[in-house]
């Protein structure tokens, strides 16, 4: 339970600086240095030491926003088994649970764009409520394979301990699929390219940027660090799926873990850098893939293991 | 278990759905190969006793459907500069949702079916019910005359994995026959394509509308 | 001997191809004249195959056989005097095709392995596209690519069709050769439900191959298309090359005891084709294009009649053979027409009668005999199928189908009506003088169907009743 806890609270410290790998590697492909590796720390204190400034037609959900999807981020990080071992909460049928309540998070921002009543905003948050029912439709898709596979309706039971590799061992194809399904899934609900760009300075093609533009100070932090620790979130899905392995040894276990973190995002940061973003209107395509690789692999699942 | 001959027809069940969503010609001409290489070596898996000339007729497939028709469509396109983008009759995003539909339904069907001739197997009747139908529907899907005749060639590699059971019979010399034929097929499409281009420096088989009733 | 009889087109087509003009035009006139030969001495001595695995001389195969031998012969000398009036830019390539298109449909008629007859169905498509292609114009470039993809894509089913036929056997546990005839002996093993699925395949494969609607929409397109000489052998062979395929497995359908299965199915298309054909040949306004669906209305009338059996087999055979000779000779004769009027479209030929007149004899006599006139085979053969079809009962369909006929012949009558006696444009000069390579080669063909009428050797009887024999066909 201690170790849970400390694995937690590791996570949400070490969040940041994993992001910033990202920008480490987006440098490195641009042939320039970049900036160090602790620069989202720097970043978040600079922020909290500033004042917040609130437009006067904002409302106490403008305020709240920030502070809810960094909570929904936290709590859900709660039931994240991290490098195999059983997370601090646990219940049969918390997938759901988490899925809502990313839901809420993400509810919460969108109601804080709203609020500010810019159009850019608007027009950002029907994006960032438009991609996300995909998403959400691919992960209930790997949901029904994973029940499918195990039976039981928790994270902890498809990530803890021995498995995901006895999933692998039972249905290898389709888990292949499910990690492409669930690396496109990490792309699109952290706003990376090729479906949003996180460094662009156009409104106009933003989507989940332009929702906080109006935020500023200890709030944009608040935005800022749960944003990160939600690319965690995803990246230790897609992690655990690649490296299922269980070596009986746990420091070991959780330096394997560490380095497949880092080669997701690695990864996420080499997609960025090779990848175009893509056109507003090829977007939903994209991220349709990941739906039909979800559910292709169920059908397939559903073929094999009778 | 899972036979190895089932991940392999995954991978070519993905390709359907891969093929529905790309756009470009290219990508599907990679599709298709990939798609004859793998269906030309599933007898292998297949335990049939390989004699000589089975194996050489395989390696003949392997050669015909996995590189030579495949090329030679891609180097027509190179040499006439076509546009790599299709015209669609159906859209990208409906043709996805329609593969999806059809690798349901494909399973489905085949267990009615009830095949059990397929030594272990339990993908080869479903995808080949898959690639036969989904040709089909590339042909009537996109009025790229390209993208027809790729639709073409995915029926027919479905028809052959349905034939891999029947290869066991016959003599060697016919499947060669109807190979060839599959052959001089796609070779004189691919010519009257290269005049298409010539005539129209396009491909949208809208144009072809002259002839009516 | 039995494969001798198309290699020997085979190797002259290849050679054609590396040949001048004239040398061609020879070749092609000596290939017609061995075949022919060839074909004669194959009826009356009726050999065995070198490969009997893959080959065997049928009654069916062999009433194939002598229509494409003789019509064949007669093109050839037609298509002597066509290719110096018709303007064609690469003779050798015409003449090779067709040598390759006349070997193909030879080997159609003597195949008895299923997937031997499916590669011989498939290389006539192939061997006729450069053809349907030779004015090279956007039209004729259109009509190819549809008739190739089309057919290819209609064939492919028909394989489809011929390996669920094998997984029939498989099902069944029965191990013989995949022949024709072997599993017609054996037709009662063999896995019924596969069976039922492999016929319905072959039939929609060959099925778009025969012409029959709704996959006939390639067919007006081509036949129209073509040189008229490629026209006829397509109208006049090529159909009953691909309803022989069908036939052959309506043969096995009826020896398992699923001919009642089979036979509506084919009566189903049969007279979708027939209702098809009367609807568009109302209001066509080519003279080429309208007799393109009278071959859709034919090819419905045989699948209908054999779909019927019994006696209506036997009429089927006898519209089979009397279609063959008179389309061939109508495609032959719009052949001069589009010499002399230098137009396809029927508002601009008129006054026929007197501007060709030996045409006009040609083209009147092939309406008739089309149509169903009294004196020409085609009247007895839809006669015995329409006696058929009361006779099992169908009164509906029989209702039906002497309703289509008559709107056919309305229409047919009225365009040729048009054609022959109405009035030219006053700028019409024909540009062209009938000789007689042009216009005998149609007598002949008309001559024969006449004669067939009146007095039927008792060899060609025999072979037609052990043909339909097979599928319950006969008095």
């Amino acid at each position: 339970m201690i170790k849970s806890i400390i694995f937690w609270l590791l996570a949400m410290l070490l969040a940041p600086f994993f992001s910033a790998v990202i920008l480490k590697i987006k440098a490195f492909f641009g042939g320039k240095k970049g900036p160090p590796l602790l620069i989202n720390y720097y970043t978040l204190i600079k922020l909290f030491k500033k004042g917040s400034v609130y437009s006067t037609s904002t409302t106490f959900i403008f305020k709240m926003g920030p502070m809810v999807s960094l909570c929904s981020a936290v709590t859900v990080l709660l039931f994240l088994p991290i490098a195999g071992h059983a997370p601090v909460v646990s219940f049969d049928g918390d997938v759901i649970f988490i899925l809502y309540l990313m839901g809420l998070g993400r509810f919460f921002t969108i109601a804080a764009a709203m609020d500010t009543a810019s159009p850019f905003e608007g027009m950002g948050a029907a994006r960032e409520a438009y991609f996300p029912i995909i998403c959400e439709a691919t992960m209930f898709m790997i949901l029904v394979l994973f029940y499918k596979l195990t039976g039981e309706l928790s994270l902890a039971t498809y990530f803890s301990g021995s498995q995901p590799a006895g999933l692998w061992h039972v249905a290898g194809a389709p888990l292949l699929f499910v990690s492409m399904a669930f690396f496109i899934i990490l792309l699109t609900e952290n706003s990376r390219v090729p479906v949003d760009d996180p460094a662009t300075h156009l409104e106009l093609t933003m989507i989940h940027e332009v929702m906080v533009l109006d935020h500023s100070g200890p709030d944009l932090a608040l935005i800022e660090l749960g944003s990160f620790i939600k690319l965690f979130f995803f990246s230790t899905f897609v992690a655990r799926l690649i490296c299922p392995f269980d070596m009986g040894n746990s420091v070991f276990n959780t330096a394997m873990f560490g380095a497949a973190l880092l080669l997701v995002y690695v990864a996420a940061g080499i997609t960025e850098s090779v990848m175009a973003r893509y056109r507003m209107d090829r977007v939903p395509r994209f991220v349709l893939t990941s739906f039909a690789l979800a559910f292709f692999a169920t059908v397939i699942t559903l073929e094999f293991v009778k | 278990m899972i036979h190895p001959v089932d991940i392999l027809l995954t991978l070519v069940l993905l390709s359907v759905l891969f093929a529905f969503a790309s756009s470009r010609l290219p990508v599907l001409i990679r599709i298709l190969a990939f798609q004859g290489v793998v269906v030309s070596i599933v007898p292998f898996f297949l335990g049939h006793d390989m004699a000589t000339g089975s194996i050489v007729f395989t390696l003949a497939t392997l050669t015909i459907r996995g590189i030579i028709i495949p090329w030679s469509i891609y180097s027509m396109i190179k040499k006439m500069g076509i546009k790599r983008e299709m015209e669609t009759v159906v859209g990208y995003n409906v043709s996805v949702f329609v593969s999806l539909l059809l690798i349901v339904a494909a399973p489905m069907l085949s267990h009615k079916f009830n095949l059990t001739f397929f030594s272990g197997s339990t993908l080869i009747t479903p995808t080949a019910i898959t690639l036969v139908v989904a040709g089909m529907f590339l042909l009537m899907a996109r009025r790229n005359a390209i993208a027809m005749v790729l639709g073409y060639i995915m029926m027919e590699n479905g028809i052959y994995l349905v034939g891999t059971s029947f290869s066991a019979r016959t003599q060697h010399i016919v499947e060669f026959g109807i190979l060839l034929d599959v052959l001089a097929g796609v070779m004189i499409m691919a010519i009257m394509l290269q005049s298409m281009s010539h005539k129209y420096d396009n491909l949208d088989t809208a144009l072809l509308r002259e002839l009516k009733e | 001997m039995v494969e001798v009889i198309f290699l020997v087109p085979f190797i002259t087509g290849l050679a054609a191809f590396f040949l001048p003009g004239i040398a061609g035009r020879v070749v092609l006139g000596l290939t017609g004249a061995v075949h022919l030969l060839m074909s004669i001495l194959l009826w009356v001595n009726r050999p065995d195959a070198f490969f009997p695995e893959f080959f065997a001389v049928t009654p069916e195969g062999l009433l194939s056989l002598i229509v494409i031998s003789l019509l064949f012969f007669l093109i050839s000398i037609y298509v002597t005097e066509y290719l110096r009036e018709a303007d064609i830019r690469s003779e050798n390539i015409f003449i090779g095709s067709i040598l390759l298109f006349l070997s193909t449909m030879t080997m159609v008629t003597l195949s008895d392995h299923i997937m031997v007859m499916w590669i011989a169905i498939e290389a006539t498509t192939l061997a006729s596209a450069p053809l349907i292609y030779t004015h090279r114009t956007a039209k004729a470039l259109e009509a190819t690519w549809k008739y190739v993809l089309i057919c290819s894509v209609g064939i492919a089913m028909a394989l489809l069709g011929s390996i669920l036929l094998t997984l029939a056997m498989d099902a069944g546990n029965v191990n013989v050769p995949v022949s024709f005839s072997a599993l017609t002996g054996v037709a009662k093993q063999l896995d019924p439900t596969w069976l039922k699925a492999g016929f319905v395949f072959i039939l929609v494969g060959y099925g778009t191959k025969m012409g029959l609607a709704p996959m006939h929409t390639w067919l007006p397109d081509a036949h129209s298309e073509a040189p008229s000489p490629a026209s006829a052998l397509l109208s006049g062979v090529l159909l009953n090359c691909a309803y022989l395929g069908i036939f052959k497995t309506n043969k096995i359908m009826f020896a398992a005891g699923l001919g009642d299965f089979s036979g509506m199915i084919l009566m189903v298309f049969g007279l979708m084709s027939i209702i098809a054909a009367a609807t568009f040949i109302l209001k066509q306004t080519e003279y080429k294009r309208m007799l393109a669906y009278s071959s859709i209305e034919n090819m419905g009338i045989i699948a209908f009649g054999t779909g019927i059996g019994g006696i209506g087999a036997y009429g089927a055979i006898l519209c089979l053979l009397h279609h063959s000779l008179i389309k061939s000779s109508l495609f032959l004769t719009s052949g001069n027409i589009l010499f002399g009027f230098k137009s396809r479209f029927i508002g601009q030929t008129g006054n026929l009668v007197k501007l060709m007149p030996k045409t006009f004899v040609a083209f009147f006599a092939g309406f008739a005999g089309i149509s169903g006139f009294p004196p020409f085979g085609i009247f007895i053969g839809e006669l015995l199928i329409i006696v058929g079809a009361f006779r099992s009962g169908h009164y509906t369909m029989a209702a039906i189908f002497i309703l289509s006929l008559c709107f056919i012949f309305a229409g047919f009558a009225n365009h040729v009506m048009k054609i022959s006696f109405g009035k030219a444009p006053s700028d019409t000069r024909i540009a062209i003088t009938e000789k007689p390579c042009l216009v005998w080669p149609q007598y002949a063909l008309l001559l024969t169907s006449l004669v067939l009428c009146f007095w039927m050797p008792d060899t060609l009887y025999q072979t037609i009743i052990d043909a339909v024999a097979a599928i319950g066909g006969g008095f």
